[in-house]
């Protein structure tokens, strides 16, 4: 059995690095008493796996871990003896449990979606410049990854951008974006290609992850929900 | 208002989770249903400060009173201190992220020399006044300890109160008096001096020191009436009835000694006439095995950790360790917990302990010989043998180790290069073993690691009064080490004597070295144990505008009699035991451990101390 978990990674822990959050929950599966399964081996350690590594200094609202468990337990024993171990700034919003044929929720992901509190020099013109923007079929970008920086074709790989003004020079964006090994628009990307194309400075940017989204029978879904 | 501040600051500077909070089992309490609330800082980054046990109990047992509340503080790194200068954010507690200014009581722990200038970096972006003088109640009660507080005195101007010794009866009486005082509403100066009555507690602004022509310690004298001529060092009897955290904080980043620690015993009976801990820490007392294995239980419970370490002088020593190791071998195989000795004597019971431990995980092995032949080994009373060395390893390596580290010290005491030499013929004598073990038995890849650091005479040993080699004696020595440490499979390593030279300046230093300190902190001396922030051409410069002279502290040697700046503290050990023991090193005699015979050493005038030895 496996046992999908989804956490919220809040504000004051948001600098936490992948490494530091794999190791956090490692300690706390150990402190859990649930029956967590061990990896054969000369060095046994904990079977488990983020569905994404989420960037450093980004919080989430429903980030998802993966743990092969080696007994029976229930749903709720898992969610109360998670909440029980994790620090309160890591807290378990939902388990479910899956059999261990069920597919790997990092293969399932799709896209994910983030929301963008904007403020200062540039909010106004950013927020201007998105119906133009959306229209456009073509806005090339300079995209990093492990082989390189290579330059895209970024807009296929947006979905779904608003933005709400709270105020002069404040707003606050909720996008879409494509996260698949191929095709994956980090934020801060799509951020900076923004402002270039309303031809604004790049304001200050608090970006949260809200949600990770797969696909069941053709339609969006939470991944936790396959 | 701070809190967001604080949290702007994240964004901007490496490793932000030095300054995060909010691990688990940090401890939240209301500041407002507390009479004290105590910040405890650990003058280096948070990596190192939380590797320090002694931090860790002493947290443990103020938060456990109800009237109190203990928050840490570490030293935040370079970059964060700068821009927390320039956005005039004051440095903060991690739990409620409260300005340090605000609390009642300040304590630190003093570990090494080479952190003080950031103890006045940490005063000066807290807001506090340097100087004990200048502060008034507005300001926390500074209050610092550890095995440096042994010598107080370079730290003499910027510490309120010194608690020498083991800390955990003594932290609690400190705040009793500051919370008395403070109801009572009694002046800053009247609480200084009821510190100073307590046991263990030094209040330097209540003695004065007066000095010969030729810059030697002419008196030391309390300059009121009740303020005691000796401070007398607190000493628990019984440790097994000590208070133990039994949970502790577990880092969301990963800290030096990222693993469970526990301390089995304190002190070590072994006399090695270099080692300071050895004198300040007597008399050996042990925790029982039954204790340990519970407490060992909750910590594992608790923390999750994957390692626990048996923490101590001299673990090997450790009376029950085999059977200790083998309970926790069997009761946390299933939980796949390693069981790590360092710091494990050689000449211990070590085969069978060895072969526990393997069943789960293969570390390095570290051996201290301190020096290269037996009567350099002598002098220093180490009472290890090269046979003892080579049977060791050949049981390491037969047992599937391949990795060992040998641990020197060169500038020692009537040190020729004959005793260099031996460093390298020892080093190249454990190569030899292991290629001399069947191939069979042994593990691939050898690893050698062998490293010499600069002896430091440090105050309350038999070599208190011992010049330090000078910086040019010891670049000699390293040249030649560097020479003839070219061996197959050795990997050779070795200190700094500039940082060295440092330490043994402010180890023996009386008060004048108080300002050079605060001179080289004003000229941006800080983080000087870190090689890529030190600056010995600003510390030479405070030397010079201080006038002083640091060879006169490092490297000069103390006639028997002089008055040290130390010798109103009683540390238990007395000077008539360390002078013997300086004639008897002198001549390379040993003496024997004193398990086997007491050597008189002073600590029998303690209650409670060596009982039933």
């Amino acid at each position: 059995m496996r046992m999908l978990v989804e956490f919220r990674k809040d504000d004051i822990v948001r600098h936490l690095g992948l490494l530091d959050l794999q190791r956090t929950m490692q300690r706390a599966l150990r402190r859990s008493g649930l029956p967590i399964k061990y990896s054969s081996g000369f060095n046994p350690h904990i079977v488990m796996s983020f569905a994404s590594a989420l960037s450093t200094g980004i919080p989430g609202d429903a980030e998802l871990l993966d743990v092969s468990l080696s007994g029976e337990v229930t749903e709720r024993e898992c969610l109360e003896a998670m909440n029980r171990v994790l620090p309160p700034s890591l807290p378990v919003t939902r388990v479910r449990l899956v059999e261990d044929d069920f597919p790997k929720v990092m293969a399932a992901l799709r896209q994910a979606e983030y929301r963008i509190r904007l403020s200062g020099e540039g909010t106004d013109a950013i927020v201007a410049a998105i119906p133009a923007f959306l229209a456009e079929t073509e806005i090339m970008a300079m995209r990093k990854s492990k082989r390189g920086e290579a330059l895209v074709n970024i807009r296929p790989m947006l979905h779904a951008l608003t933005a709400e003004h709270s105020g002069s020079e404040e707003a606050v964006l909720q996008a879409r974006v494509s996260f698949v090994e191929t095709a994956t628009l980090k934020p801060d990307l799509l951020l900076s290609s923004l402002a270039a194309y309303a031809n604004a400075p790049l304001p200050h940017a608090e970006i949260r992850r809200t949600r990770l989204l797969g696909e069941k029978n053709g339609v969006l879904t939470p991944l936790i929900d396959l | 208002m701070l809190k967001n501040q604080i949290d702007a600051l994240l964004d901007r500077v490496q490793k932000p989770a030095r300054y995060m909070g909010g691990e688990m089992n940090a401890v939240i309490k209301d500041p407002s249903s507390v009479a004290i609330r105590y910040a405890f800082a650990f003058p280096d980054v948070y990596e190192v400060g939380m590797s320090h046990l002694g931090s860790r109990i002493l947290y443990d047992i103020i938060n456990k009173r109800e009237d109190a509340l203990c928050e840490r503080v570490f030293m935040p790194w370079v970059d964060m201190a700068d821009l927390m200068r320039q956005e005039h954010v004051p440095l903060f507690s991690l739990e409620s992220r409260s300005p340090v200014g605000e609390f009642d009581m300040l304590g630190i722990t003093l570990q090494y020399e080479m952190s003080y200038t950031n103890i006045l970096e940490i005063l000066d972006l807290s807001g506090i006044p340097l100087h004990s003088e200048d502060r008034t109640w507005d300001d926390p009660i500074v209050i610092a300890g550890g095995p440096c507080a042994f010598n107080p005195e370079p730290l003499y101007h910027f510490i309120d109160a010194f608690s020498i010794g083991d800390g955990e009866i003594s932290t609690l009486e400190t705040i009793d008096v500051v919370k008395q005082c403070k109801q009572e509403g009694v002046s800053r100066e009247e609480c200084l001096r009821r510190l100073a009555k307590l046991r263990g507690v030094y209040v330097p602004s209540l003695y004065k020191a007066a000095y010969h022509e030729d810059g030697t310690l002419a008196s030391f004298e309390p300059t009121q009436e009740g303020v005691p001529r000796t401070v007398v060092k607190n000493m628990i009897a019984d440790l097994d009835h000590a208070e133990y955290p039994e949970s502790v904080i577990v880092p969301f980043m990963e800290i030096v000694h990222d693993r469970i620690n526990i301390e089995v015993l304190r002190g070590c009976t072994r006399g090695c006439r270099f080692c300071q801990a050895g004198m300040i820490y007597r008399p050996v007392r042990e925790r029982s095995v039954e204790h340990l294995l519970d407490l060992a239980k909750k910590l594992v419970d608790e923390t999750g950790y994957e390692e626990i370490t048996l923490s101590s002088l001299s673990t090997g020593d450790y009376s029950c360790l085999p059977q200790l190791a083998h309970a926790l071998m069997e009761r946390f195989e299933e939980k796949r917990v390693a069981l790590s000795l360092p710091s494990l004597r050689l000449d211990s019971e070590l085969k069978e302990t060895l072969e526990e431990t393997q069943k789960v995980r293969k570390t390095s092995l570290t051996y201290a010989m301190e020096a290269g032949t037996q009567r350099l080994r002598d002098v220093i009373n180490k009472g290890i043998t090269e046979e003892d060395l080579i049977s060791s390893v050949s049981d390491a390596f037969a047992g599937g180790w391949s990795s060992i580290k040998l641990y020197f010290m060169f500038g020692l005491p009537t040190e020729t290069t004959e005793d260099l030499d031996g460093i390298a013929d020892l080093a190249g004598k454990v190569v030899r073993q292991y290629f001399s073990t069947p191939k069979n038995l042994r593990a691939r890849g050898l690893r050698v690691n062998c490293s010499a650091s600069c002896f430091v005479p440090k105050p309350f040993t038999p070599f208190q009064w011992e010049p330090q080699d000078t910086i040019a004696q010891f670049e000699e020595k390293q040249r030649h080490l560097c020479q003839i440490m070219h061996i197959k499979g050795v990997e050779f390593n070795w200190h700094e004597p500039h940082v060295s030279f440092l330490e043994a300046v402010f180890a023996r230093g009386d008060r004048r070295t108080a300002d050079v300190l605060e001179a080289a902190w004003r000229l941006g001396c800080r983080f000087d144990g870190w090689s890529d922030q030190f600056s010995f051409d600003k510390w030479m410069q405070a030397f010079e505008q201080c006038g002083v002279d640091p060879a006169f502290y490092a490297n000069r040697r103390r006639e028997k009699g002089e008055l040290l700046p130390w010798a109103f503290i009683d540390a238990g050990v007395t000077e008539s035991y360390l002078w013997r023991e300086h004639e008897r090193a002198m001549q390379a005699v040993v003496t024997p451990d004193c398990r086997k015979g007491c050597q008189g050493c002073g600590l029998k005038r303690f209650e409670g101390a060596c009982e039933g030895r």
